[in-house]
């Protein structure tokens, strides 16, 4: 069984409507995503804006009820809350935004040392240290600690968040969009050091993202989602070199260039590709617009297609 | 054509921590004509919403100083009941953190509709409505009156930034500007979100401040690109000649950091050091230089300012003529933690 390996999951989100506030529908943010992630390993989830990525990371970690499926976790049945308390220090969370995921009232020093509070015993001085030296692993100055997060820019915000996520040295990292809110410099430096840390310390990341340069670079296997469900999972050069499904071709096609002066060409191709995806969406979703279910193209790679006969 | 829409001339933003003020924003000028698209790129705190938030008018606790002009009238130093109104109707920003710029306990219509109250405040509830969500469909929001009905946080990272676009984009600003306006969205729905700030350009003539650090973004939407480093403009140039012939060091370091897609998994260049807090910020000589420290010292120039190498290109300080990257800093300072 692989390290992380999640089965058939669903989360549902109720939609009350009339006057009694009564639940009149569902938004099917996750409906049947099944993933297997090996240790040590980079597993990219892309897609579309809302089509479930944060909800399937908030669900793992336990924050998101699971409406049905079942998640495991190193040999361990993680679906329901209790069973999830033993491995709270193991996996950790970085949250996609870092303005809302920081407390303001607290200093960064509270921030980054409450997981270490919760799960290890150290003394004033101890604590200090480790947090700067967690601070400066993460390119902050050790100075910072006596700060409030609005006194930090978008990306030194999301610097104290990751601080905070590695304090325990996890074993599975979720990282909804880590990198998204750093200048290039800086998620250079972060992408370095996470996989720095990810060798030292054998981590295993589920890597949430849409900067497909920063994926593709990061993750040895990728998994792209649409409303809920997968369109298309494979690794890494599956995925960009041969990619079967229109939408996902869409999402490679739409990856800007970094050369001003092919603007004209790219948006031509983007074109085409929109056309295709326009004639042929009937063949790739249902009629309701969801994907089907997955097909194995080779033994890494599924495409969800129409089944066939 | 080529018609000045906004002018900044020697604007410094300070903050003021304990009892010393700051400055985050330091002597930058710039301008933005009509249906022209100025990127500003940067280290993450150098600067860029500071000054994003110095044009709109927004920082309520912070000193500004300089000249904002936005057609040919001083909006640094006007009422602010009148720069509500010009906020409403003829500048728009799109905000880099959704969250705070939208009311948690709103319903997303009602927050949409009244940025349009602002602009037409006779506009009745239907006509509101409708408008409203022919809005959020231009972002690409899928089910529109369901989310019309929605609280902030029952929605996504990325239908959030589309909200806040929606909201800026409303009343066919003058001038936009979009700090980091696709972060959170994925690539396809940012390549409609930029469809429609072209539109904005090309169809109404708008004006765009685009703050981004995504280079790839860069390279597909600006006229021309301003570089900021530590507060300052450190080199500013028409796009293809930026991204042809980078001259700061600081800009071709930041070419250097892009995940470049031949070689996966392997080391990204990183620029030494860290960066410094407003308190710490270099305030003399080359602000640069504490990063690139193999660079001599009789490089830099002891008051480094803007020299126009080429028509329209400038760049900070001489240290770019005798830059180059060391071998050893592609190894960089090794992480570990203990
Ligand atoms: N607490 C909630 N209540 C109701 N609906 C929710 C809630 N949280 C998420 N949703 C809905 O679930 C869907 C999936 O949201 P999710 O945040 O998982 O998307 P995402 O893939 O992470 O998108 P993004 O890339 O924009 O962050 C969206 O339609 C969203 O509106
Ligand atoms: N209200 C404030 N009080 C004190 N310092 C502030 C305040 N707002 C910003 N700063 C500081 O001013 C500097 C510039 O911040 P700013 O938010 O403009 O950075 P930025 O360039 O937008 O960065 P990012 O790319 O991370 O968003 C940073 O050092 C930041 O910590
Ligand atoms: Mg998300
Ligand atoms: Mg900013």
């Amino acid at each position: 069984m692989a390290f992380l390996e999640v089965e058939d999951l669903k989360v549902h989100f109720p939609i009350k409507g009339g006057i009694f506030g009564r639940t009149v529908d569902y938004v099917r943010a996750v409906d049947g995503v099944s993933l297997s992630l090996e240790k040590g390993k980079t597993y990219g989830l892309v897609g579309e804006s809302g089509s479930g990525k944060t909800t399937t990371g908030r669900a793992i970690i336990g924050l998101n009820k699971i409406t049905s499926g079942k998640v495991t976790f190193d040999g361990n049945d993680i679906s329901n809350l209790k069973s999830r308390s033993e491995v709270r220090k193991d996996v950790q969370m970085i949250f996609q935004d870092p303005y809302s995921s920081l407390n303001p009232k607290k200093r960064v020093i509270d921030i980054v040392a409450e997981p270490l509070r919760n799960f290890e015993k150290l003394s004033k001085k101890e604590e200090k240290i480790r947090v700067q030296e967690l601070l400066e692993l993460v390119g902050l100055s050790p100075e910072s600690i006596l700060k409030y997060p609005h006194e930090f820019s978008g990306g030194q915000r999301q610097r104290i968040g990751i601080a905070r996520a590695i304090a325990l040295k996890p074993k599975l990292i979720i990282a909804d969009e880590p990198v998204s809110a750093l200048d290039v410099s800086v998620q250079a430096q972060v992408l370095n050091f996470m996989q720095d840390i990810q060798q030292e310390l054998d981590l295993t990341y589920l890597f949430i993202g849409h900067d497909l340069g920063v994926i593709k670079h990061m993750c040895d296997k990728i998994g792209i989602m649409y409303k809920g469900r997968y369109v298309e999972e494979g690794t890494t050069e599956e995925i960009f070199n041969n990619p079967q499904h229109i939408y996902t071709k869409r999402l490679v096609a739409a990856i800007p260039d970094i050369d001003p002066k092919r603007r004209q060409e790219q948006t031509q191709f983007r074109q085409e590709v929109k056309t295709e995806y326009e004639q042929s969406y009937n063949d790739y979703f249902d009629d309701e617009g969801l994907a089907y279910k997955l097909q194995p193209v080779t033994d890494t790679h599924l495409v969800a297609l129409p089944e066939k006969g | 054509m080529s018609e000045k829409l906004l002018e900044v001339k020697n604007l410094k933003t300070s903050f003021r921590i304990k009892d010393d003020y700051y400055a985050a924003v330091d002597d930058v000028s710039l301008s933005v004509n009509k249906n022209e698209v100025l990127a500003i790129v940067g280290e993450s705190g150098c600067g860029k919403s500071a000054l994003a938030f110095s044009i709109m008018g927004l920082h309520n606790r912070a000193k500004i100083e300089g000249n904002i002009m936005f057609k040919n009238q001083d909006i640094a130093n006007i009422s602010p009941a009148k720069l509500n109104k010009l906020r409403g109707n003829n500048m728009g920003m799109i905000f880099q953190d959704p969250l705070t710029a939208l009311n948690p306990l709103m319903e997303i219509g009602d927050q949409i509709g009244e940025a349009l109250l602002l602009h037409n405040k006779d506009l009745s509830k239907e006509k509101r409505k409708d408008k409203v969500i022919q809005l959020l469909t231009k972002v690409g929001i899928p089910r529109p009156e369901h989310v019309y009905e929605q609280f902030p946080h029952e929605l996504s990272g990325g239908m959030r930034q589309r909200v806040v676009i929606a909201t800026a984009i409303a009343n066919e600003p003058e001038l936009l500007i979009a700090d980091e306006p696709t972060t959170a969205l994925d690539v396809t729905i940012q390549s409609q979100i930029l469809d429609l700030i072209k539109e904005l350009k090309d169809d109404m003539d708008a004006g765009i401040i685009m703050i981004t650090h995504d280079l790839g973004v860069v390279a597909e939407m600006a006229d021309r690109v301003a570089v900021m480093y530590a507060g300052q403009i450190v080199e500013v140039s028409d796009v293809y000649t930026l991204f042809e012939s980078p001259l700061h060091p600081y800009t071709r370091s930041l070419f250097n950091s892009v995940p470049n897609t031949a070689e996966a998994q392997s080391k990204l260049h990183v620029i030494q050091g860290i960066v410094p807090s407003l308190q710490k910020l270099p305030r003399e000589g080359c602000r640069f230089s504490a990063r690139i420290p193999w660079v001599e010292e009789s490089a830099h120039e002891e008051h480094p300012e803007l020299h126009e190498v080429s028509p329209g290109h400038f760049v900070r300080c001489t240290c770019y003529k005798h830059f180059n990257f060391p071998d050893s800093s592609k190894e960089e300072q090794q992480h570990g933690i203990s």
